[in-house]
């Protein structure tokens, strides 16, 4: 619970290593009736002309949440986020901040900062005038924005640029720039998108951690959009799935994970298996998936409201398959194959297995002990198995 | 070789066409009128170079700042282009401002009605310009028809001719400039101005505005430097009361056939100018080197 008493940032914290936003166990205000949230999407829809960008959106975020938007290119996120800012303005729809409709306010009456994908850094400005910026907006005594001023730049190590020019730093300096100057103000709410978007990778990872250390800090709701499903499944508290405009899901990282809701969303995190069947009959919680004529038929945990001879999908994360020479004695979900491809990794294997339907399924299997009998290679003849509970039954 | 060559092509160019026309005319202004072809003495002769530097004196450019005519003439040129320059940049910002802003699939177009008049040859606009100003021109008859004057207004020949002629000439220069400085300008530093809490007019002066400087002193330079010799404009708009050492350069040369002293007008005016050029040369290379 350590940063949900900070209020603002402090350069007298230690600056490093940052603890993982993981966050803090427990934390789920979305779960809480008596929780309102600080952001609300009613029913947005946003039109370009005859072009729907933005679908009917309804989303509740709450405070000090990092909330992710995510889905692929074109999809809407930066449509949503930039109405939230106040830079386009919903066809129909209403948005709410702390309860007030800000629907019709101009974007310097909103109480949300924006980190832009491009930066944005003034470039007439040093990096102290840059963050700054807002504080003078606001008529800040001198003294007080040179004081908070320093302090931001301390967060957020950038002490010695003070002085610098946007043209003269690095882009990981920039990047670090724009974050201060959307945090300098201290905004109920931190939009940001795309903000590691022109990092190489290895520093993006830094980033993201650097980024989730901030959040935690300065205490601050950040709603951060994103393409990249390992930034978003990283940083974030939830993530809202997005495709074509639309909400397809809205979980925790670990829930749009080990539950998707659909095959967009099995497909976009994370690797999987599909499997296409027909539901032949349900008991016990558990559906029986006839997946082909010959072919055994799968188990699994049937999925609310799931009728027979509906038309489903099981979805298999690889590191749920177990991959063995000899045949389970568990014999239910236990299919054979052939090794066609073997990745070794070094702490896991992956393995891609040809079925006798000519499907390929990908497993996983952590190279937990040093000496394997035989390690598993090409052309082997192998058995494929995982418990009903884990494969995930969609009907969509 | 080729490196060379690159380098050499241009100081060629300077050397054959500014700096020899600019020793021969140096070389007049030091030489004394003579009713003579070519109407001055001495002239450059191999056999007695003695002679001939003997003969050269300063006594014109002694002359020029002895008389008050000519320093007026330098002055009023300069105090003319200074407000032209400023009336030029005041009504071409917005122009170019509302350039910058329009959809992108109209620049073009506007960039291209900027630089149509050139189509035009520049006298024949200035005498168009005569055909509004004068007594019984466009204008008067549009005013009056409208009600607005009972009496034609009196503009042809005077400084406001002048000044309406040198603002109509040189606005593309202005308007160019800055409508690329402008342009460059990236929109998401407006909606960052904004995010942060600065209305759209806080906004242009915070950001827009400074932005443009490199636009704004490029431009004024451009309308500046030549409207401070300009010549025609004044002899065709101007009056009687309209003092330009453009024109004054012109009759001296031209009328009262005073080659030495005319050429020496000319070398004052060019060190005049001068510094606004050097200062346009700096601009140029600070916004190029933020350019990269
Ligand atoms: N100002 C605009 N005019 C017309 N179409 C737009 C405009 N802004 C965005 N779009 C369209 O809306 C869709 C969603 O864009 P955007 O929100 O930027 O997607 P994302 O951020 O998810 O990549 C895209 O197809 C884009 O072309
Ligand atoms: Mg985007």
């Amino acid at each position: 619970m350590s940063g949900a008493t900070v209020q603002s940032a402090t350069p007298a914290q230690p600056k490093s290593p940052l603890r993982t936003a993981a966050p803090q166990s427990g934390f789920a205000p979305w779960k809480d009736p008596s929780k309102a949230p600080i952001v609300r999407f009613e029913n947005v829809v946003k039109r370009f002309g005859d072009f729907v960008a933005v679908k009917d959106c309804t989303l509740d975020i709450y405070e000090r949440e990092f909330f992710a938007l995510l889905g692929p290119s074109g999809c809407g996120k930066t449509t949503l986020l930039r109405m939230l800012a106040g830079f386009e303005k919903p066809t129909s729809g209403r948005i709410l901040v702390a309860g007030q409709d800000i629907t019709e306010l101009a974007p310097y009456e909103r109480p949300v900062n924006m980190m832009f994908q491009s930066y944005a850094l003034f470039p007439h400005m040093t990096v102290e005038q840059n963050i700054g910026f807002g504080l003078r907006q606001d008529g800040m005594p001198k003294d007080q924005i040179a004081t908070r001023v320093d302090e931001v730049m301390a967060l957020l190590e950038l002490g010695r640029f003070g002085k610098r020019k946007p043209h003269q730093l690095s882009g990981g300096q920039q990047q670090r720039v724009a974050l201060a100057r959307a945090i300098a103000k201290k905004p109920r709410i931190v939009l940001l998108d795309e903000p590691l978007g022109a990092l190489d990778k290895r520093l993006r990872q830094t980033a993201q951690f650097e980024l989730m250390g901030i959040q935690e800090r300065t205490g601050t709701t950040f709603i951060i959009v994103t393409h990249d499903q390992e930034e978003a499944m990283t940083v974030s508290s939830r993530i809202a799935v997005m495709d074509h405009g639309e909400f397809v899901q809205i979980a925790t990282p670990g829930d749009i994970y080990e539950a998707p809701n659909s095959r967009y969303v099995a497909n976009f995190i994370g690797d999987v298996n599909l499997f296409e069947g027909k539901v032949v009959s349900i008991s016990g919680g558990f559906a029986e998936i006839d997946w082909g004529p010959g072919l055994a038929r799968f188990k699994s945990v049937a999925p609310e409201g799931c009728t027979g001879d509906q038309q489903v999908w099981l979805a298999l994360r690889p590191e749920k398959i177990h991959i063995d020479l000899d045949k389970p004695t568990d014999t239910s979900n236990t299919i054979p194959g052939k090794v066609v491809d073997v990745g070794y990794l070094g702490s896991i294997s992956h393995y891609h297995v040809e079925l006798a339907n000519g499907q390929r399924v990908k497993a996983l299997r952590t190279n937990s002990s040093r000496t394997v009998d035989r390690p598993i290679s090409w052309e082997d003849k192998v058995w494929l198995q995982w418990p009903a509970e884990t494969g995930i039954v969609l009907t969509r | 070789m080729r490196r060379w060559f690159v380098i050499l092509v241009p100081y060629l160019w300077l050397l054959v066409f500014f700096l020899i026309p600019f020793f021969i005319v140096f070389k007049i202004s030091l030489s004394d009128i003579a009713t003579a072809i070519p109407p001055y003495t001495p002239t450059f002769s191999i056999t007695d170079i003695g002679g001939f530097f003997s003969q050269l004196d300063f006594e014109n450019y002694t002359f020029i700042f002895q008389d008050s005519l000519y320093i007026g003439a330098y002055f009023s040129a300069l105090k003319i282009a200074f407000f032209s320059t400023i009336l030029t940049l005041l009504i071409a910002y917005p122009i170019a401002y509302g350039m910058a802003r329009a959809p992108r699939e109209w620049q073009p177009t506007l960039v291209m009605l900027v630089i149509l008049p050139f189509w035009t040859s520049f006298l024949i606009r200035v005498y168009a310009w005569i055909g509004i100003l004068k007594k019984e021109g466009l204008l008067n008859l549009f005013l009056m028809n409208l009600g607005l004057i009972s009496e034609p207004l009196t503009i042809m020949n005077t400084n406001t001719a002048v000044y309406i002629g040198i603002v109509y000439s040189y606005l593309p220069f202005m308007i160019l400039p800055l409508y690329a400085s402008l342009e460059k300008i990236n929109p998401a530093l407006l909606e960052a101005a904004a995010d942060l809490g600065s209305p759209p007019w806080k906004s242009f002066w915070q950001v827009t505005f400074p932005l443009s400087i490199p636009g704004v002193l490029a431009g004024c330079f451009l309308v500046f430097i030549p409207a401070t010799g300009e010549f025609v404009i004044p002899d065709l708009l101007g009056g009687s009361e309209t003092l330009m050492i453009g024109k004054t350069l012109w009759n001296e040369f031209f009328n009262n056939r005073d080659w030495p002293v005319s050429s020496a007008v000319a070398v004052v005016l060019l060190l005049v100018l001068v510094v606004p050029i050097v200062l346009f040369q700096r601009n140029q290379e600070k916004q190029r080197e933020a350019g990269r």
